[in-house]
């Protein structure tokens, strides 16, 4: 009788287990989706800010040109080939504020201003994209996760490599 | 930097009434937030229920527990659990900001109990601890809830990522740089004198590192004064200074914001001594933005806010011979304190509460990004539904 009650209370207290690192999975897949969804917005606004000052007095024609292109690049790029476009707008970013900073005018100033501010949030937003993915993963990794696979049909999420070297 | 008025909610894990960096950051950031049109809430343990903020929400008497080599007043247990429940259920709280949430407090709880945009704050740094691998399971489904973790300084990441395996954003503690910098010199407290601010009682904030310093420093500026300023009974301390130097020594007591700015800018050098336990150093911030030249033990946290010897004076930690080298040196060398004390008020000004809650709101709007509203992790939970529905 004792050992039938034990089973019991073992299988209950395992159900709890599974459903509690069943939520735990689903809030941090949801967590990986939010950081992604605002680190996709700040670089949207990113390359839009780059076509403002690729038409302004800032850039020269020839880094107008190259910077219109990898503005546009990053907008369109489909996600396999986001990586690459993205860090070719941060590279044609750099070429053009490493020596244009003496040269600016007041209403290029705030282009700039602009620019940098948004730099330091797309920089957190990394940060936090990043450290949900790796939490993830390091969830999805434990063998009852998998042997029961909690994770259901979503797909194991990834970091994309511009995000070490995106600024 | 106003784009939507929300509903923050922040937890306060120590006593609200007794004095320290954490409660004083949550203070400065919940008036700021509140200045700026948002509505805040905390929700603290405190000794004496009457004389709190309007903004202050009590949550019971707090129990004082050791914790990284001092007392902590904090709040935790079954009572505590229903307190912030209760809180954050009446809320409607767009976003809550947990303060020091990896200690048995109510910040820990609120991090059980809630469900929804939440940051949590790291303030302590401490060497990695044994413990860790005991409690870091238990630790790590709650802390992994956080939307985002903001870490006070390098130090505080690094303890972050050692001991939770999670890392952070660094944002620093905020200051009223403004107050610091109008303030007056002050005849009585200029000359060769040698400032020091903190509860000296505390072995942790180095007095002692300072009083053995004395007398090699004496030999050297026999007109120098030592002006020791904060809460504490003295009449310890004296005991331990050399009769000879005794006269050298005034015991302000504990002094004012306005005190504290005229200090800053009339000492030749502010000392910091401590021995450790300290995370990001607020009050080298705050003489650095007052235009003291500072000079500082070698510990991370203040390395990292004196950029390694660009804004201060550093000495190795615990060494007072080597202290009072620095501090010769500097006494004898005005144009060098000068330049230290310009640059430092410069550094200063990036700790200023307008730069610090502008990067810590940003942060906020990232976390709420697509997200609802707080809620209580039990009301979310399939399991739980379905045992309440039973209930009525």
């Amino acid at each position: 009788m004792t050992n039938w009650v034990f089973a019991v209370f073992i299988l209950l207290i395992s159900l709890w287990y599974l459903s509690f690192l069943a939520t735990r999975l689903d809030r941090l897949h949801h967590r990986v989706e939010t950081s992604w969804a605002n680190l996709d917005v700040l670089l949207q606004k990113r390359a839009a800010v780059a076509l403002e000052i690729a038409h302004s007095d800032i850039a020269d024609p020839a880094s107008s040109l190259l910077l219109t292109g990898a503005a546009y690049q990053a907008r369109d790029a489909e996600i396999q080939t986001r990586s690459a476009a993205e860090s070719g707008l941060s590279g044609a970013l750099g070429l053009l504020l490493e020596d244009s900073q003496h040269l600016a005018t007041a209403a290029d100033n705030a282009l700039l201003t602009e620019l940098s501010a948004l730099t330091d949030k797309i920089r957190v937003a990394i940060a936090l994209h990043k450290d949900a993915v790796t939490r993830t993963q390091m969830v999805r990794k434990k063998v009852i996760v998998r042997i029961f696979r909690l994770a259901g049909t979503a797909p194991l999420p990834v970091t994309y490599e511009f995000e070490s070297d995106v600024l | 930097m106003l784009t939507r008025t929300l509903k923050i909610g922040i937890v306060c894990p120590y006593s609200w009434d007794t004095p320290g960096g954490v409660q004083n950051h949550i203070r400065d950031l919940a008036e700021f937030l509140i200045a700026a049109g948002h509505e805040v809430s905390v929700l603290a343990p405190a000794m004496d229920e009457e004389n709190l903020p309007v903004y202050v929400v009590h949550a019971g008497k707090p129990i004082s527990i050791p914790y990284n080599g001092a007392v902590a007043r904090v709040l935790f247990g079954p009572v505590a659990f229903s307190r912030v429940r209760q809180w954050i259920a009446q809320g409607d709280f767009d976003l809550l900001h947990l303060h020091e949430p990896a200690i048995p407090s109510i910040s820990l709880l609120a991090c059980w109990a809630a469900d929804g945009p939440m940051v949590g704050t790291f303030h302590a740094a401490a060497k990695r601890q044994k413990i860790i691998f005991a409690i870091g399971p238990i630790l790590e489904p709650a802390i992994e809830k956080l939307s985002a973790r903001i870490a006070v300084s390098e130090a505080a990441r690094l303890t972050l990522t050692d001991h939770l395996d999670t890392d952070a954003v660094v944002i620093p503690n905020g200051i009223y740089a403004s107050r610091y910098q109008e303030g007056t010199p002050q005849e009585k407290w200029q000359g060769n004198t040698i400032g020091f601010i903190g509860r000296f009682e505390e072995p942790r904030k180095g007095l002692s590192i300072l009083l053995e310093a004395l007398p090699v420093i004496a030999r050297f500026a026999p007109d120098v004064k030592v002006f020791v300023a904060g809460p504490g009974d003295p009449k310890e301390v004296e005991k331990q200074i050399d009769p000879q130097l005794r006269h050298r020594f005034s015991f302000l007591g504990k002094i004012s914001e306005e005190e504290k700015a005229d200090f800053m800018s009339s000492i030749a050098i502010y000392v910091a001594p401590n021995t450790g336990g300290e995370s990001f150093g607020i009050i080298l911030a705050e003489a650095l933005a007052g235009g003291a030249c500072v000079v500082a033990s070698d510990i991370p946290a203040f390395e990292d806010l004196l950029g390694q010897g660009e804004f201060g004076g550093l000495f190795k930690s615990e060494d007072p011979t080597e202290l009072a080298k620095v501090v010769i040196e500097l006494l004898r060398d005005k144009d060098r304190r000068e330049n230290l004390s310009r640059a430092g008020r410069l550094r200063g000004q990036s700790f200023d509460w307008n730069v610090i809650a502008q990067r810590i709101y940003s942060v906020y709007e990232m976390s709420i990004v697509g997200s609802e509203k707080v809620k209580l992790a039990s009301d979310t939970r399939s399991w739980n539904r379905f045992l309440s529905k039973d209930d009525k």
